[in-house]
């Protein structure tokens, strides 16, 4: 623990420390250049930390990692599988790298596409399958060797919303089994969906906890949501950032978040200018990160 | 390295082959590339000239003059044609439809029957074309001996004569010296390019981390990925040897077994130089330009395969010993046409068993380097 990974003189990861259970989703937030890959591709065995140490499924970096290497599965965000390669040239390269026998190949792609529902022929070039189906396929891949852990580097970026969704059932599944899944991602939505999630900002760990926790702490006070229905909000907003009963205005696409102390919310929300609306929201996962990522580098 | 897993290596190789198989870049280049090189450099390029035109402007116009004529074309070099208008052959000259104008005097014949007297001809050649020129200079000599003994019917007794005969390629035919030095190029070729690209592929798009990602090791990820390119480069040089064996008549005297070896030791030197520019470069574009560079132009034009060695500016003589490509155009032709063996070719095979060490241990070193978290 006490994770640092210094690239020269640029430290990615900054004394990083978490534990994660066993069938946790655990999901790294943060903006890019965060060092939420870095930590990742640290906790695979594919880099090795510059101070620290750390346990993953109970192993460390002492014969290069790859006893560790053998028990987890990583899918990076660059990279899937092979374009001019079919499905099934994929999956028996992939079992070859891991030194699987062709009986567990076998068993195993036979188990992993009917979890992903494979339907396409296993012959099929993998450069014809659709984004979505690629991605599964990838997944199937990273796990044919039933690894204890898994890591996903923004694994659904570039996907259709629906494959998206698809794809994050396919995590909860794996994790009802018992695995672990280790997982970046910009989507809010998905963020939501993490049991625990890590936020990095600069490097540093800067929260950690559920969604519901992380809504918790960083709004302790109430959050409104204005909306100036194509009026002009501006004399309004600087009235609101004057008010000292006001502790936050953050502009949230058209709209305006504005976080109010506890005391002064009914006289804030009876203050609204005639054409607007104001009222009280729950935070999302969103104005979290908008607060504790963004708001600090200010 | 002790737990070096064969399995993990082949079935990176097995990969690499469907890649090959499937690219039809790859496919073409190392199928096509032996082919267009054999036939262009076997039948299109010839080095030998025959049938140069010569124009003849004969203001003699004797059975002397004439006879001399003849001389030239029966000699299987030149052939000889007379201008419309005799006062135009510089022109001629100048539009490139001649390599060459012969003026006769109109007293040749007389001058050559006077005794005493030594009867001249004039030979106007095209300075421009540096090669044609110096090869008929060279051919020269031999039509001068004949004239002088045919046209004064007289067999001048020299008091040095010069015989020449050439050993090893007695025809001086110059597919016996061009082919087996393709095999040079082919391997010099595939070797770097084929193994830069691949390489710089998986680097490029980003599955050289899913590879590391898993238990295999480097020198496993090396061995798979090369293995399928020394095949295709023996594969390119088996070509080579049938087409310089059965197209061209080329003789092999040599040892084989000591050819395959060479060969090997070049490929090697190829696929390590290869190795090294993907591992520095790491895009396939790069890498594609980098292996032209210190590939392609080396073994075609520094290797002596066209412009021999000992011809080039005192810097080549010491800057080509560094390259692989120069000796291995030594050892390809040396146990083709002369049969030489370990003890003439100790020279040339250590300079490439050397240059195999250096390159191997500086592409591994930088390879593991990267590799290694």
């Amino acid at each position: 623990m006490e994770l640092t990974v210094r690239f020269g003189d640029f430290t990615a990861v900054d004394r990083l420390s978490f534990a994660v259970e066993r069938g946790e989703i655990f999901g790294f937030l943060g903006a890019n250049g965060a060092g939420k890959t870095t930590a990742i591709r640290t906790l695979c065995g594919l880099l090795r930390p510059t101070h620290g140490s750390a346990r993953v499924a109970g192993l460390g970096y002492e014969d290069g990692g790859r006893a560790l290497k053998g028990r987890v599965g990583y899918m990076s965000q660059r990279f899937t599988l092979y374009d001019d390669l079919t499905v099934d040239e994929n999956m028996s390269f992939a079992a070859g790298l891991r030194k699987l026998s062709p009986e567990v190949l076998a068993r195993r792609t036979e188990e992993l596409f009917e979890f992903i529902g494979l339907t396409a022929p296993r012959n099929t070039l993998v450069r014809h399958l659709a984004g979505g189906i690629k991605q599964e396929l990838a997944l199937a891949a990273a796990i044919l060797h039933d690894p204890e852990i898994l890591f996903l580097d923004e694994p659904t970026s570039g996907v259709s919303p629906v494959a998206r969704i698809r794809f994050w059932k396919l995590i909860r599944n794996l994790t009802e089994k018992g695995k672990t899944v280790i997982v970046t991602t910009h989507y809010m939505d998905e963020a939501e969906q993490c049991g625990r999630i890590a936020l990095m900002r600069s490097g540093r760990l800067i929260a950690l906890d559920s969604p519901a926790e992380l809504k918790e702490r960083t709004f302790p006070e109430p959050l409104l949501e204005l909306d100036a229905q194509g009026r002009d909000p501006d004399d309004f907003l600087n009235t609101l950032r004057r008010n000292p009963g006001v502790i936050d205005v953050q502009p949230y696409g058209s709209r305006h978040h504005v976080t109010v102390r506890s005391s002064s919310e009914e006289a804030v929300l009876s203050s609204v200018p005639a054409g607007m609306s104001l009222r009280r929201i729950p935070p999302s996962l969103e104005d979290v990160f908008l607060r504790l990522v963004e708001g600090k580098d200010r | 390295m002790i737990s070096f897993k064969f399995s993990r290596a082949r079935s990176i190789a097995l990969k690499e082959i469907r890649h090959i198989l499937r690219d039809p870049f790859t496919v073409a280049l190392a199928l096509g590339l032996p082919f267009i090189l054999v036939i262009f450099f076997g039948y299109a390029i010839d080095f030998d000239m025959k049938d140069i035109r010569l124009t003849c402007v004969d203001f003699d116009q004797s059975r002397a003059s004439r006879q001399l004529t003849e001389i030239f074309s029966e000699s299987g070099y030149f052939k000889i044609g007379f201008p419309e208008r005799p006062d135009l052959f510089l022109q001629e000259l100048d539009q490139e439809k001649t390599a060459g104008v012969l003026i006769v005097k109109p007293d040749f014949g007389k001058t050559l029957s006077s005794p005493g007297q030594t009867a001249k001809v004039q030979l106007l050649l095209d300075g421009a074309d540096n090669s044609k020129t110096s090869a008929i200079l060279s051919y020269l000599p031999g039509i001068q001996r004949a004239a002088a003994a045919r046209l004064t019917g007289l067999k001048r007794q020299e008091p040095v004569k010069l015989r020449t005969r050439f050993l090893f390629n007695p025809e001086l035919n110059s597919r016996w010296f061009v082919v087996p030095g393709l095999a040079t190029v082919l391997i010099g070729l595939i070797s770097i390019l084929l193994t830069a690209l691949t390489v710089a592929r998986e680097w490029e798009n980003g599955s050289m981390e899913l590879l590391l990602s898993t238990p295999v090791r480097p020198l496993e990820i090396i061995v798979g990925k090369i293995l399928p390119y020394v095949a295709l480069g023996l594969g390119g040089v088996l070509f080579v040897y049938l087409a310089a064996r059965i197209g061209f008549r080329v003789p092999f005297h040599g040892s084989h077994a000591l050819f395959i070896a060479a060969c090997l030791m070049f490929i090697m030197a190829g696929l390590s130089q290869g190795l090294l520019i993907s591992v520095v470069t790491r895009q396939q574009q790069l890498a594609m330009q980098l292996s032209m560079i210190s590939g392609l132009l080396p073994s075609l034009l520094l290797s002596g395969f066209i412009f021999p060695i000992e011809s080039m500016p005192v810097f080549f003589h010491y800057f080509t010993a560094i390259l692989p490509p120069r000796w291995f155009m030594v050892i390809a032709r040396g146990i083709f046409l002369k049969g030489a063996g370990i003890g003439e070719l100790i020279g040339p095979l250590a300079a490439l068993l050397v240059m195999d060490i250096v390159l191997m241990t500086a592409a591994t070193k930088r390879f593991k380097k990267d590799l290694e978290p």
